[in-house]
């Protein structure tokens, strides 16, 4: 009986504290009083400082507008949104973060470290570099499409590990950036008051934006980087495309480091050719495929050249130098080798022949 | 240990760790092999009595002394380590204090129903927790994890750091001398060996699987550079219905603390009362809620004093590092040892 009468007086202590108030956790998540953002838009200010954007309430039903802060830094901007706003902005869910390419040149270390030491924030975050103005492109875009900033979020989504466009997040970039070749990668977009697109692939060296592939190499890169297949592959010089393109890569190095063969193996098949062709005999289809051989196996030489004259290694390439019983090359060793190492290019494209033409 | 299965792969680092463990474990059942000696020997049933046989009245009441020292240490340091996990995940403005009070509010109640019912309550704690491993399962497969990142397999260079890693994984296997003191409770001491063994084969692998895991998904190079790989890695899966699930498995793993604490409390209570030359008398309420009381305080002040101070290199994790070795390795020798000399003389 006594035992009885602890538990219940315990039980009701307990209850005072936390309904009077007492209670340990100060933190107020009341849905009516938050506004959770998913996306933060991150570009260069007049002076030296920072222009922050993002799109409030994506939560209840109410006008949606596009609010912007002038700060220094980006937790005051955090601090910033909530002064301006009458709800207090939470960042648990925020999915997407854009920076501006001005700001992706000069270094994002800073930026990025002040998201990774937020426990609220998830790994998952998708980066990507803006160019343009994406604020005027949101501005202008919101009239026409209410949850705009939603269906972009599923497209990142969407695109997650398809190997059709880069998309990387947070997780992914701070691997690569921490492992010794210091390549990350990070897609970079075009925003102008209508448009916003994919351009290519942004190459970094350790926190720094290098460059931005084109159309041609961006194709190339993926076709190697990764094994998933490239459903259109469109070469404009010889005026084809090529569809569901599958490629086998084979890497090899030798044991000094100064020559690197790279071995593409494609199957696809012709989706689109806009020329004069008669691709239904053999001999004429092997010639075309040689053709595009060829075309592939310069392109690929001009961007890997490319690549080692702005030192940095996208592909990864460093980690075909790791085996598991011999010494590994430390970054400064790699980088030195990558910049002088030949590179040797063989495609071998097999075509399926096209039917059902009329030719 | 629970607590040092979360940080164990910031000191490891290096993908040739790999056959430390696999070393160090092989030799942590040398240690256990010891252990079980004693177990299938006659003192081990007589728990107290079997000790004061051994090493004389005087001598325990010094062991026990010296041991509220390590017990102590070993629940600072587990708590508070929970404690930190749970602040940076789940509750980043609730004042620490308060959560220890909560937690040993629970231990509280569990090590009162007394031992056989707190011993039990490992199957629950087992049950809770086991599974999450399994949760793991998926991040090698991830896309960017190449198997590159478990290369080079053999070290090239063996520094301070790889030492102390190597005092780390011993210092992670300990955790079963504490066994001898409950050795009166456990009613099948005959098939011991045949447990522990088991036993200590399922950490190896929870361990090497833990470790392999977060070389994939960090990186040899990055994996330095987090505190807690363990919980990084479990709040980068999603599950499509509830984002967080890192919350949940957080908040299941106390399951596991509770057993830890909840035992040691008991150990604390009983080595006090050897201390205090109280082992005659009956055990009483009153005189286990002082003894929550006075833990409940000194952790605070561990807590408010060293922990929160501590930046990168913690002195309390530091001394459990060696405690915990220390002990793993002194405690089934002597044991060993001093049979031995009973059995000669």
């Amino acid at each position: 009986m006594k035992h009885k009468h602890t538990k219940i007086l315990f039980v009701i202590f307990v209850n005072m504290i936390v309904l009077s108030g007492c209670s340990p956790i100060k933190e107020k998540n009341l849905i009516e009083e938050i506004a959770p953002v998913t996306f933060w838009s991150i570009r260069k200010g007049e002076d030296e400082n920072l222009r922050m954007s993002t799109l409030i309430p994506p939560l209840v039903k109410e006008k949606k507008r596009l609010l912007t802060v002038q700060v220094d830094l980006l937790k005051e901007g955090m601090k910033g949104f909530n002064l301006k706003y009458y709800r207090e902005l939470k960042v648990g869910q925020l999915r997407m973060l854009l920076i501006s390419e001005e700001i992706a040149k000069e270094g994002i270390s800073p930026l990025i470290d002040t998201i990774l030491t937020d426990p609220d924030i998830s790994k998952r975050l998708y980066l990507a570099v803006v160019r343009g103005n994406f604020d005027e492109y949101m501005n202008n875009q919101l009239k026409m499409q209410e949850d705009l900033d939603y269906y972009l979020y599923r497209m990142f989504k969407h695109y997650d590990n398809q190997g059709k466009l880069t998309i990387i997040n947070l997780h992914q970039f701070m691997k690569t950036l921490h492992s010794p070749a210091h390549s990350p990668l990070l897609p970079v977009f075009e925003a102008s008051e209508e448009n916003f697109q994919y351009l290519g692939t942004g190459i970094f060296n350790n926190d720094k934006l290098i460059e931005t592939t084109n159309y041609m190499e961006e194709q190339i890169f993926q076709l190697i980087d990764n094994d998933h297949f490239l459903k259109y592959f469109a070469i404009r010089d010889l005026s084809i495309v090529l569809g569901h393109v599958k490629a086998n890569v084979h890497l090899n190095m030798d044991n000094t480091y100064s020559e690197l063969k790279l071995n593409v193996q494609l199957n696809g098949r012709l989706d689109e050719i806009a020329r004069e062709h008669k691709l239904l005999t053999r001999d004429e289809l092997s010639r075309f495929e040689s053709e595009i051989e060829l075309y592939l196996e310069k392109q690929t030489i001009k961007f890997l050249k490319k690549l080692q004259k702005n030192k940095v290694d996208p592909l990864q390439l460093r980690k075909y130098t790791l085996r598991p019983f011999s010494k590994p090359l430390n970054g400064r060793e790699w980088s030195n080798r990558w910049e002088r190492m030949e590179v040797k290019v063989d495609y071998d494209l097999k075509i399926q022949p096209l039917t059902d033409t009329k030719n | 240990m629970l607590y040092f299965a979360i940080i164990m792969p910031v000191f490891l680092i290096y993908p040739y760790m790999i056959w430390m463990i696999i070393i160090v474990g092989i030799l942590s059942q040398i240690s256990i092999f010891m252990l079980s000696k004693w177990f299938n020997s006659m003192y081990a049933s007589k728990g107290y009595e079997g000790f004061v046989e051994l090493f004389g009245e005087r001598m325990v009441r010094l062991i026990a002394f010296i041991g509220i020292g390590f017990i102590f240490l070993k629940v600072i340091v587990i708590i508070l380590g929970y404690i930190e996990v749970v602040q940076h995940f789940i509750f980043p403005s609730v004042n620490t204090n308060w959560m220890l009070l909560f937690i040993l509010l629970i231990c509280w109640y569990v090590a009162s129903l007394g031992m056989p019912n707190t011993i039990r309550f490992i199957v629950i704690a087992f049950l809770c927790t086991a599974w999450m491993l399994l949760l793991l399962l998926k991040i090698p497969f991830k896309p960017f994890t190449t198997i590159h990142d478990l290369f080079p397999l053999i070290p090239y260079e063996w520094t301070m750091k790889s030492w102390k890693g190597v005092l780390f994984i011993w210092s992670a296997f300990s955790g079963p001398e504490y066994l001898v003191l409950l050795a009166p409770w456990f009613n099948k001491r005959e098939k011991i060996l045949k447990y522990m063994t088991i036993g200590n084969t399922f950490t190896i692998f929870e361990y090497l699987f833990l470790f392999i895991a977060s070389l994939f998904f960090f990186g040899s190079h990055y994996l330095g550079k987090n505190k807690l790989p363990v919980m990084e890695m479990i709040r980068y899966l999603q599950s499509p219905m509830f984002e967080r699930i890192d919350i949940i498995l957080i908040s299941v793993y106390l399951f596991h603390f509770v057993f830890a604490i909840s035992i040691f409390l008991l150990l604390f209570y009983g080595a006090t009362r050897i201390t205090l030359k109280k082992s005659k008398d009956q055990t009483t309420r009153l005189g286990f809620a002082l003894c929550c009381a006075i833990f409940f305080i000194c952790i605070m002040m561990s807590n408010e004093l060293l922990w929160k101070k501590a930046t990168n290199q913690n002195i309390l994790l530091e001394l459990e590092i060696w405690a915990g070795a220390f002990t793993y390795l002194f405690v089934p020798l002597l044991l060993f040892i001093s049979l031995k000399r009973k059995g000669h003389s």
